[in-house]
């Protein structure tokens, strides 16, 4: 068996780099078990909570722990209120589900946790939304996971076909149009159907105020309406609008005092099990003082660390899972956190605690989140290959006055992560020029350590794309500049401000996805998709006999790829108007700032707009049209008829053909010709079609390369392209990382492309897959901190790692019960490989893996 | 017929006077469960003229 490190060694400057490793102990680690090695949970404690994790990963659509269903306590309680409610004005009917459910559900307690709650009747299950989709509940009913008891459940499904979002917004779309989303290869299906959704909760009004000051601000706004609207003259123009008005405060009131109610009934719980089942004095304790602290917040302001963990983790299960679905764990997690750890850890002044407690702190919370099911459809268990939803925090970066935002709150968040080493929440790191090197060194341990993150984002350019976007502002209330550096990514990849008001509250305004390698596909038909739905998948734009120019084939993309933009945005607009009217957000409205001044709901009021979609496999498409024009229209050796014949074919009988589309430029090598081309597709019709569009915000839609594991699914629902691929196989796997094992000119060349891209982008992702020798050496942070520079200085937005070798994945498919902590990335998040199925598996080995040569160091500027 | 109900039940815990949830006669059901994963408990809202379920255990 190879030893974990080779004796590499590398001439530069007149020196001989050795890559034997900072750790002299690890040369004993066999390579193929390295990640096995590295998890240090700071406390027996989170070394229990580890072991014992109930995880919700899915792989292949399936769950993987046995036991994981959807519970049927939301469900029930929802309709419940609603058919108790009739005649209600429909936000108070949402703030009365609400709180129905809070009430009457049952709640979950643990052993060892410390930060306590959870949205579903039982841990081994997750909530379901009949009033979201009909289709998503359905497609649980029919499969092992349906909540029992089965009838009840079938009873609730029905009771809400027409009263669903879904039922709400279909009338408005052909059918024909509809059921071309449905095949998830161009389009994703719009939310009304997916039922998937995103938002970013203002916790902060949550810690800072507490909800019983929120309340009383509510009723202070009644009063006042009260008074305006009994106020002689009476004017008809204005005062009618205090009726909507009143009815959205009314409904905060409702959902904030349940939700102080249910987090109370919380803290009950622990009380009697502290005196009536614990026996351990000390966990008695701790069960007593967790019961206080429930009992204080969310009601009151947060004091101390202990209670911002809790209330931001109450908020969590609120906006995400119970007042309605939303994927993402969107939060500037460091910022928000400090003056409770300033409280804590320096002044001593409230829970007063150390810095490694703040670390266990993170370590549970980490625990907590990857224990936490959604109840996504099927097909969004597929795209998520070896994840449970998306969860992602984001730190670092910079602060309202521009200074560095790195804290110790920071470092502890980094640390508990490469501790505890949990595949989520995922972690994004703001890169600026002015963050301290103490954290940057924590962000390095983590990426070197093989965790996939922190993923990397540009801070100047999140933050200036955050002001510019506040321009179209349709209230004038756009993002200020200080708050333009309050951002964090809502999932993996898109900014959106954080903060009190403002944020993002539902993927209507930005999130869905498109893709351009199945668009390409069916441009080179006429708008039919024969390789997959055996349908007419777009219009008609001309078969191949009418494509006699390159341009020819890039407006016949152009008109497809339109029509895809047109029915993703106006399907997006269409839920939003809906989600208005009947999916209210009374709890979320509560605690925003904007809506609680101006009593509107959190769906209805968009201060800063953040439209923004996602192209996914749009590299297999810019490789394509690169082969395209070469092979065919500049050297003439195939015409397009011959290539159709070869695609159509499969590439069989066509090998010659198919070396020489394979062999064709490709991206990420720094190759004039394919960068051109490619640049141009990405700025003039990827971002420069999209950016066309105006959403409901009054803003541009611009486009968010990300690719989930959508470049699987959708990969295999994608025929043979002109790259040389064949049909089924995975597609690139990230906005605009080159496709795997094409980047073959090292890891700078890589970059010199990306960078060629700047307009009409709001982000892109680039996966990397880095040498583990090189950076598990000495010289490691050196050289990473000069490749981070260097990106940064290319303005470059995005950039994450893989640092595994080949022998350890390779090990890890043949013994997986090995192999429970090999971690790698996928793409916008990260996931235990031996939970991804094989078909992804090898997706992330065949990821080019990057060694740097001396002139990559010579590029970057390495100082060693 | 109290026997019937969760009021005489080891595991019905009665709201606090001062609780926001209190209603006289409500009280939580807290009921220790055990999986390959380990132990939980689960708390529920009943009254004291819920009809006693089979997990029922006499108060000493
Ligand atoms: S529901 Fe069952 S376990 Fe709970 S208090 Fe009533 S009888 Fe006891």
């Amino acid at each position: 068996m190879n030893q974990m490190l080779s004796a590499k060694v590398l001439e530069y400057r007149g020196k001989t780099l050795d890559f034997s490793p900072e750790n002299p102990a690890e040369a004993k680690i066999p390579a193929d078990e390295l990640h096995e090695h590295l998890q240090k949970p700071s406390t027996a404690r989170t070394k229990r909570l580890k072991e014992r994790c109930r995880w919700k990963h899915a792989s292949a659509g399936e769950f993987v722990e046995k036991g994981v269903r959807a519970g049927i306590e939301r469900m029930r309680y929802i309709t419940e209120a609603h058919k108790a409610s009739i005649g209600q004005p429909e936000v108070i009917r949402r703030a009365l589900g609400l709180a129905n459910v809070l009430n009457k559900s049952t709640l979950v307690l643990q052993p060892d946790e410390c930060i306590v709650g959870y949205h579903a009747e039982d841990p081994n299950q997750f909530p379901l939304y009949p009033e979201l989709s009909s289709m998503g509940v359905q497609d649980f009913l029919m499969s092992d996971y349906a909540p029992q008891p089965a009838e009840e459940a079938a009873e609730i499904h029905k009771y809400w076909m027409p009263y669903s979002l879904q039922a709400k917004c279909q009338p408005y779309f052909d059918p024909t149009d509809l059921r071309r989303m449905y095949q998830f290869s161009s389009m994703e299906a719009p939310p009304f159907v997916s039922g998937y959704n995103s938002i970013v909760p203002p916790y902060e009004t949550v810690l800072q105020d507490g909800l019983l000051a929120r309340i009383k601000l509510a009723e202070s706004h009644i009063a006042d309406a009260q008074k305006a609207m009994s106020a002689f003259p009476w004017d008809g123009t204005k005062g009618l609008d205090y009726i909507e008005k009143i009815d959205n405060w009314k409904a905060m009131i409702i959902a904030c005092k349940a939700v102080i109610s249910w987090a109370r009934r919380q803290g009950r719980l622990c009380k009697i099990v502290a005196e009536h089942f614990e026996t351990n004095p000390k966990r008695q304790a701790e069960l007593l003082e967790i019961a206080d602290i429930c009992h204080r917040v969310p009601a009151e302001p947060c004091k101390g660390l202990k209670d911002a963990f809790q209330a931001k983790f109450f908020t969590f299960l609120i906006c995400h899972a119970i007042e309605r679905y939303a994927s993402g764990y969107a939060q500037k997690e460091d910022s928000l956190l400090w003056p409770y750890y300033k409280a804590s850890v320096i002044d001593k002044s409230f829970q007063p605690m150390d810095h490694m407690e703040v670390v266990e702190l993170v370590e549970m919370e980490r625990l907590k989140v990857s224990e936490h099911g959604a109840g996504k459809s099927r097909g969004y268990r597929e795209i998520f290959p070896g994840a449970n939803d998306l969860f992602i925090l984001t730190v670092g970066g910079t602060n309202a006055d521009g200074s560095d935002a790195c804290t110790d709150m920071t470092d502890a968040i980094l640390e508990g992560a490469k501790r505890i080493r949990t595949p989520e929440p995922s972690i994004v790191f703001r890169y600026s020029k002015k963050n301290r090197e103490k954290t940057l060194h924590w962000v390095f341990e983590c990426i070197r350590d093989g965790l996939g993150y922190p993923s990397i984002k540009n801070d100047d350019i999140g933050t200036n794309q955050m002001l510019e976007y506040s321009q179209y502002s349709i209230t004038g209330n756009g993002a200020t500049n200080e708050e333009a550096h309050s951002w964090a990514c809502v999932l993996c990849m898109s900014p959106g401000v954080t903060g009190r008001r403002k944020t993002q509250k539902t993927r209507s305004e930005g999130g869905g996805a498109l893709f351009p390698a199945k668009i390409l596909e069916v441009a080179l038909n006429d708008g039919y998709d024969w390789s997959y739905a055996d349908m007419q998948l777009g219009p008609n734009t001309g078969g191949i006999e009418t494509l006699k120019t390159f341009d020819d084939v890039l407006e016949a993309f152009r008109k497809q790829y339109r029509y895809a933009l047109q029915m993703c945005l106006s399907t997006k607009d269409v839920s939003r108007y809906f989600e208005i009217r009947c999916m209210q957000m009374p709890f979320v409205s509560a605690i925003d700032d904007g809506c609680m001044e101006l009593g509107m709901d959190a769906n209805a009021l968009s201060e800063q707009p953040n439209g923004w979609q996602n192209p996914v496999t749009t590299i297999v498409a810019a490789n394509s049209l690169v082969a395209i024009k070469k092979l065919v229209f500049d050297d003439k050796k195939y015409t397009l008829e011959q290539l159709n014949d070869a695609l159509m074919a499969n590439w069989e009988g066509f090998d010659e053909m198919r070396a020489d589309f394979r062999k064709a430029p490709k991206w990420g090598n720094d190759d004039p010709y394919a960068d051109e081309i490619i640049t141009s597709f990405y700025e003039d019709i990827i971002g420069g079609e999209m950016r066309k569009i105006t959403n409901y915000s009054g803003g541009p839609v611009l486009p968010v390369g990300q690719a989930v594991g959508a470049y699987m699914e959708v990969g295999s629902r994608t025929g043979p392209t002109p790259d040389g691929r064949f049909g089924g196989e995975a597609a690139d796997d990230g906005g605009i990382s080159p496709y795997m094992g094409t980047d073959k000119k090292g890891p700078t060349a890589v970059l010199r492309s990306v960078a060629k891209v700047q307009k009409n982008q709001k982000a892109n992702l680039l996966n990397q897959r880095l040498s583990v020798p090189i950076m598990r050496s000495k010289h490691g942070f050196d050289i990473w901190h000069s490749y981070m520079n260097t990106w940064f200085d290319l303005n470059i937005d995005h950039v994450q790692f893989n640092v595994v070798s080949t022998e350890e994945l390779r090990a890890a498919q043949r013994e997986p019960e090995k192999h429970h902590d090999l971690i790698v990335r996928v793409s916008g998040y990260s996931a235990r490989f031996v939970d991804i199925p094989t078909y992804g598996q090898n997706t992330i080995i065949a990821r080019q893996e990057q060694d740097f040569g001396a002139e990559d160091l010579e590029f970057l500027d390495v100082d060693i | 017929m109290e026997a019937d109900t969760c009021k005489q039940c080891a595991q019905f815990f009665s709201v606090p006077k001062d609780a926001d949830d209190y209603e006289a006669g409500k009280a939580d059901c807290v009921l220790e469960k055990e999986d390959e994963k380990g132990k939980y408990w689960l708390s529920k809202p009943v009254t004291e003229n819920s009809k006693r379920c089979d997990s029922f255990r006499l108060k000493r």
